[in-house]
């Protein structure tokens, strides 16, 4: 018989708050993430809009980890060490139980941190080799989150980093539930982080995929599903969720936020800027099928929707084929912009609340769906319904997809 | 340049590098058990010292006796004197 796996913490770092209590509430009353950073301009070399929906984290919240742990860290994995740290508080992980070796650590992101990627590039290109720090290597490097989370906290059992961009933290939390499954740990504390800077915006330009429309008002350029998106709004953070089978869970007294009961991860082998409905719906009902579940079991479906013209268009075809156009699906980027890496676990996150709740967040700035995602139930204000079971879409560069799947407890 | 300032400006890297108040920055503090930092905050203060005085200092074989801050101000301090042209490039 296949073992309970729940989730017992879940913790955020995001532009909405710093905690996932917090950042539901934000996204109920209708705020959005999206802000100009006239900061950010100067160091823009094809636009001058610089607008993101990031993180700004005050310094008594980054210096409450101590410099010596905090050296090694880029925004990236210093935001998902924070985010671990709430989720290990709300879970109650004693010291004993991190440091068993039964414990393992699983973080991911797009990069180790990309600012300080462009950073390091910078001062080698320039020879100014006094600006890199002894720490510079260990906050670019692909597993930064990872090892620093273990390291902070003294956890030995596994660490592991699936980096896959914007599939990053889902594929995390997907790989803790199967060595769990396999047996090769207790608990995990999974999920990932990203963050994003002038050189991610950047990037995001030079392949058409940036919201760039100067007369649409800032707050409405992310927006999911509907007929003039034109782009993404990049955004950052991190979700980290605390993992351990049921009977693990009950035998320390923890209380199961969530179980997560199906999981899948597949590619397309054919793209590498973009997925397919193909591919995006085999991976969904290979989710369903690790769950024992039907379509018509999934109350809700948390969409990737990142606001671009071909992601969108794919991923509504994949959920109307799968699951008809019954089942409410709706994409939290129009109000957090896309959190890349982050977004698997730090919309996970929301997921928790809303089924708490029983509310489902609505498509901000969806006025007119676009033709082929019409035939989607796809809600624009709060939706009050019980929530049991919930599948989670992430998908990336590289043709990646990953689903997941959750069941209120 | 005199001592003051190379005082002056070795506990600036103190303070930008490794945070430390200025006021705990005293002569007889050990550099590892009293200022806390250990091997990887060394090569940092090397490479802050090489930058700020302009000073080959890296393969340096007296960098291993240095215990305290005391220390690193008399090697700063000797290295500049070995090192005339050092001098007039941090004065211009």
């Amino acid at each position: 018989m296949k073992r309970r796996i729940v989730i017992t913490g879940a913790g955020v770092t995001s532009a909405l708050g710093y905690s996932r209590q917090e950042l539901f509430q934000s996204l109920l009353d209708g705020k959005s993430a999206v802000k100009e950073r006239p900061d950010w301009i100067e160091k823009m070399q094809t636009t001058k809009m610089a607008i993101a929906s990031a993180v700004e984290l005050p310094q008594e919240v980054a210096k409450s980890i101590s410099r010596h742990h905090r050296r090694s860290m880029g925004p990236a994995a210093l935001y998902a060490t924070l985010a671990a740290q709430n989720a290990l508080k709300e879970a109650n992980a004693s010291s004993e139980l991190l440091t068993s070796g039964r414990t393992g650590c699983i973080a991911s992101s797009t990069l180790g941190s990309s600012s300080e990627t462009y950073e390091a590039a910078a001062a080698l290109v320039n020879k100014v080799f006094y600006d890199l720090s002894a720490c510079h290597f260990f906050r670019i490097v692909s597993h930064s989150s990872a090892f620093n989370i273990a390291n902070y906290f003294g956890i030995n059992g596994i660490q592991l980093a699936p980096c896959s961009a914007c599939a990053s933290s889902l594929q995390s939390i997907g790989l803790a539930y199967e060595q769990i499954l396999l047996g090769k740990q207790d608990a995990f504390i999974a999920g990932g982080s990203d963050e994003t800077a002038p050189v991610v915006i950047e990037s995001f330009r030079l392949l058409h995929a940036l919201a760039e429309e100067p007369n649409v008002p800032i707050q409405q350029l992310s927006r999911p599903f509907d007929a003039k998106r034109c782009g993404l709004v990049c955004g950052d953070g991190a979700g980290m969720l605390f993992i351990e089978t049921l009977e693990h869970a009950q035998a320390r007294g923890a209380q199961p936020l969530a179980e997560i009961i199906g999981y899948a991860t597949n590619c397309t082998g054919a793209q590498i800027s973009q997925s397919d409905h193909v591919s995006i719906e085999r991976c969904m009902q290979l989710a369903l099928e690790d769950a024992g579940l039907s379509p018509q079991d999934i109350d809700y479906v948390s969409a990737h929707a990142t606001s671009t013209v071909a992601g969108d268009r794919e991923e509504a075809i994949a959920i109307a084929n799968v699951f008809g156009g019954d089942v409410p699906v709706s994409s939290l980027k129009g109000q957090l912009g896309h959190t890349l890496g982050a977004s698997g676990a730090l919309e996970l996150s929301v997921v928790i609340e809303m089924m708490k709740h029983g509310v489902i967040l609505p498509n901000f700035n969806l006025e007119t769906p676009s033709e082929e995602c019409a035939t989607l139930n796809l809600p624009t204000a709060p939706l009050k319904k019980p929530i049991r079971t919930v599948l989670k879409n992430c998908i990336a560069f590289g043709g990646v997809n990953a689903a997941l799947i959750i069941r209120r407890i | 340049m005199n001592r003051d300032k190379i005082i002056q400006l070795i506990n600036k890297i103190f303070v930008d590098k490794f945070e430390l108040d200025s006021q705990d920055l005293t002569p007889e503090k050990k550099i590892f058990e009293d200022l806390e930092l250990d091997s990887l905050d060394i090569v940092d203060l090397i490479t802050g010292l090489q930058h700020t005085f302009q000073i080959p200092l890296r393969d340096n074989k007296d960098l291993l006796q240095i215990r305290t801050l005391q220390d690193v101000y008399d090697l700063v301090e000797k290295i500049i004197a070995e090192h005339p042209e050092v001098i007039e490039k941090l004065e211009k």
